[in-house]
């Protein structure tokens, strides 16, 4: 469960932004959180969840988490096909060569925040 | 007001780890980050290592766990010096715990440092500690199924120590299915069969070891 640390480093990264900027409350946090990127958006909604209910004091009971689910890609070294990866992502499925690399899915970004 | 943060989740660990990796190349110490589910051996192949490295290089360990110096006892029974961290019930160790203890090392004596990180095939894998080398132990009784289950832990990792083979005659562990499903992940990575209880496979993790610590006090690496 480590989704309630990294909702605290979101958390961080967002106060600490805001408070810079006298904000003094957050409306919405969005995020993108890639398939790979061994975060899962229903433990980060129950994180957030967790904090707000916590009362921390930039939160408030309405403030939103908006999840933007990046999809894992994959382009074939040897024959160019772009395909999306299943557990053998370096396995390209039209010529069968373990040349896979992955151009997405790894995202794990905050990547806007509403305050005011 | 909306505000562009675009900012990486991991910003703060990743700055922890680069002061860390930043540590380590001043002290030309080699440093492995060890990883596996718990009971997988970790800590019984550290100190097998610990024996045979003791007798060219200086070693240090940082043991992650929830709770006990135990492991860390282990280590220092061999003479090796070891830190313990407790996570408190923290599911893997992140570069700003690592980077806290640092101080507690005279880095300037130690050559080649393990971190054996928390016992979990799934957290550990996303945090860049400062390491070199991320190394995943898998164990005979696990089932080779456990490559494809945790994908991100052996796609992240570069070689697989594949532990208790002393085993394999009792067990159905089927070594080329787990060495064909680590190809169709990273195809990169390789496999070590080694049993720490008779130390048969050693010699060639050993030397995987040493070739590491030649290559890391390579200027350009």
């Amino acid at each position: 469960m480590h989704e309630m640390a990294l909702m605290g480093d979101i958390l961080n990264l967002v106060f600490d932004d805001a408070k810079q900027k006298k904000i003094t409350k957050v409306k919405s946090i969005t995020l993108t959180v890639g398939q790979l990127s061994n975060a899962l958006p229903d433990a980060l909604e129950m994180a957030f969840d967790i904090n707000k209910a916590q009362g921390h004091d930039m939160l408030s009971d309405s403030s939103k988490l908006n999840i933007i689910v990046e999809e894992a890609k994959a382009t074939c070294i040897f024959c160019e096909e772009l395909y999306k990866p299943t557990h053998r992502i370096a396995i390209c499925p039209k010529c069968n060569m373990p040349g896979g690399k992955l151009t997405s899915g790894e995202t794990f970004k905050v990547e806007t925040y509403e305050g005011e | 007001m909306e505000v562009k943060l675009n900012a990486d989740v991991l910003t703060d660990n990743n700055a922890a780890a680069a002061h860390n990796r930043g540590e380590f190349s001043k002290n030309n110490i080699l440093v492995v980050n060890l990883m596996s589910s718990p009971g997988a051996g970790k800590t019984t192949i550290l100190e097998e290592t610990v024996r045979k490295l003791s007798i060219k290089y200086r070693i240090g360990v940082i043991e992650g766990d929830l709770a006990t110096e135990r492991d860390a006892d282990r280590i220092r029974a061999l003479g090796a010096k070891a830190i313990q961290i407790n996570t408190h019930g923290g599911c893997h160790l992140d570069a700003r715990m690592v980077a806290k203890i640092l101080p507690e090392f005279d880095l300037n004596e130690i050559d080649i440092m393990f971190i054996e990180n928390v016992g979990n095939l799934v957290c550990p894998s996303g945090y860049d500690l400062g390491q070199h080398h991320k190394v995943a132990v898998l164990s005979v009784p696990e089932g080779n199924d456990k490559i494809p289950k945790y994908p991100t832990m052996f796609r992240r990792t570069e070689l697989v120590l594949l532990n208790k083979v002393d085993l394999l005659p009792y067990l159905d562990f089927n070594v080329e299915e787990a060495i064909s499903d680590l190809n169709g992940l990273n195809p990169e990575s390789k496999l070590l069969t080694i049993s720490a209880r008779t130390g048969e496979g050693f010699n060639s993790w050993i030397q995987w070891i040493e070739g590491a610590f030649e290559q890391c006090k390579q200027p350009n690496q």
